[in-house]
């Protein structure tokens, strides 16, 4: 059997798949802890709490993993700052491997709903598309503005001193409306277009295993590869494919993900009505 | 030797003092003390306005009794025709004269009352916080519920250290979706309405983007997928 029966390029280094295996697991436990509470009138939200030990243990369990995801994200912020290129700065912030979006992305959404209807081709994507950017920066802001006011909400007594008692009416309802979009968007959209879309079904490799197939990536994103093949940085980026056990390990891992994921996303849904908001 | 360092300790203690905020400013009010005035709200340090509402100041010759602010001041007979005028913001007894009182709960006349955290979720029932009979006005000087005191004689007892400032937590929330909220909590509402705004407005644009995009990958032909092979 050949190593190369498969060429596949990277697409994400380890400690980014790190990032988004931490931002999985703790964004799943606080949408779980947080739904459980906001559930607690109702069986569902009870059996969900139980899991964390009930109504208080998962407030316990949702502050400790708070803390730990703003670590995650200052963790983040350094990495960023390690990361880019400042030195080629800013033209490095706004050229095709950043993720900040420019007037592109607003061309290639356009483009790419054209696609949608049949009445333009598929635009060339680069290295990431906008709907990849979106994602990013949702978590971005989601992280800043989520974590703001959990901060808030966390510690009353500190925060109180701050500003007004009422500003922790305002924060919760800002947490939570910020939590249901994030939660929604996530286990709809995301899962969606990374999982069930006919070109991914059943799973993107790329956030587990890090690399693409090449021929797949070529036709997804032809601007990316033909910018890389010019500044012949393609063939640095060659990776084998995982072993099958890996493979293995990724599918049940992301599997048990969308799993959580559509148990808070029906059960969120279904008991709605019955809960005081 | 030591004579040298002598400055830089006592800079040190300046610097440390002021950190702590303890140099210019009162020293934060612990919970069991009230505060001159809960017009501003100074966090938990006091620094009056000399600016007292009526409920701030101890009564003297005046009665905290019924009164139609600034139309007629008095007493006024307590009877169901003259339900419109009673305004029991500061009576001992804010439920004095009302009609079979004892075969109400406090639910039946303060139905919006229930639907908060506190009652729903942390199971606190409605005496927990505004005590047994007869229950006092929240304005009425000496009750526990007078914002001078109330974090200190209310809240602090499940929230130990709670200052002024803690306490000016709406309780009983008002909807903040509500076109009332827009007078009554004008930040909540539109804070709320622009929490919904961003979320209703992504679902708008990415709904149908993804549910088209996965029709369109659906239904290419094979031959089509030149542009989006699968994986």
């Amino acid at each position: 059997m050949s190593p190369r029966s498969e060429t596949r390029v990277r697409r994400f280094t380890p400690i980014q798949r790190l990032f988004h295996i931490f931002l999985m697991l703790t964004f799943l436990t606080q949408g779980a802890t947080g739904l459980s509470r906001m559930y607690i009138q109702t069986g569902w939200g009870k059996n969900l709490a139980a899991v964390f030990g009930g109504y208080a243990s998962a407030l316990t369990v949702h502050k400790w993993i708070g803390i730990l995801m703003i670590c995650g994200f200052m963790l983040h912020i350094f990495y960023l700052f390690f990361t880019v290129k400042w030195n080629q700065a800013p033209h490095v912030l706004f050229g095709p491997d950043s993720l900040i979006p420019g007037p592109r992305d607003v061309k290639a959404f356009f483009q790419h709903l054209g696609w949608m209807f049949g009445i333009r081709d598929f635009p060339s994507f680069d290295r990431w598309g906008y709907w990849e950017k979106f994602d990013y920066w949702a978590v971005f802001w989601g992280m800043v503005l989520i974590g703001t006011t959990g901060l808030i909400l966390a510690y009353p007594l500190t925060s109180t001193r701050y500003i007004p008692g009422w500003g922790l009416n305002v924060a919760f309802w800002i947490h939570r409306i910020e939590a249901l979009l994030a939660m929604a968007h996530v286990f709809v959209i995301h899962f969606f277009i990374a999982h069930f879309r006919r070109h991914n079904f059943p799973m993107d490799r790329a956030m587990f295993e890090g690399s693409v197939d090449l021929d797949a990536v070529r036709h997804e994103r032809p601007a990316w590869i033909r910018r890389l093949e010019d500044s012949e940085a393609l063939d640095p980026l060659r990776v084998d494919p995982a072993s099958t056990g890996f493979r293995i390990f990724s599918y049940l891992f992301g599997y048990a993900a969308i799993l959580c994921g559509l148990f808070l996303l029906i059960g969120g849904l279904v008991n709605a009505p019955r809960i005081t908001w | 030797m030591k004579r040298i360092w002598r400055p830089f300790k006592i800079a040190f203690c300046i610097v440390a003092a002021a950190a702590g905020g303890d140099l210019f400013l009162p020293p934060a009010a612990t919970a069991q003390e009230e505060v001159a005035s809960a017009i501003r709200r100074y966090k938990d340090r006091e620094v009056s306005t000399g600016y007292y509402e009526r409920y701030e100041v101890r009564p003297r010759r005046f009665k905290p009794l019924v009164e139609i602010p600034g139309v007629r001041q008095g007493v006024f007979p307590y009877s169901p025709s003259a339900a419109a005028v009673r305004i029991r913001h500061r009576l001992s007894d804010s439920h004095a004269g009302i009609p079979f009182y004892k075969d109400k709960t406090c639910a039946s006349c303060h139905p919006g009352q229930t639907r908060d955290i506190h009652t729903v979720r942390g199971n606190i029932t409605c005496r927990q916080c505004h005590g047994g009979e007869p229950i006092a006005s929240n304005d009425f000087f000496y009750s526990p519920m007078n914002p001078i005191r109330r974090h200190a004689y209310v809240c602090a007892k499940c929230h130990p250290g709670a200052s002024a400032s803690f306490a000016a937590y709406v309780v009983h929330a008002p909807n903040p979706a509500s076109p009332g909220t827009l007078e009554t909590f004008p930040v909540l509402f539109y804070a709320f309405w622009a929490m919904v705004v961003i979320a209703v407005g992504t679902f708008l644009v990415f709904l149908p983007h993804t549910a088209l995009w996965g029709i369109r990958e659906l239904v290419m032909k094979k031959e089509k997928t030149k542009g989006v092979p699968t994986v």
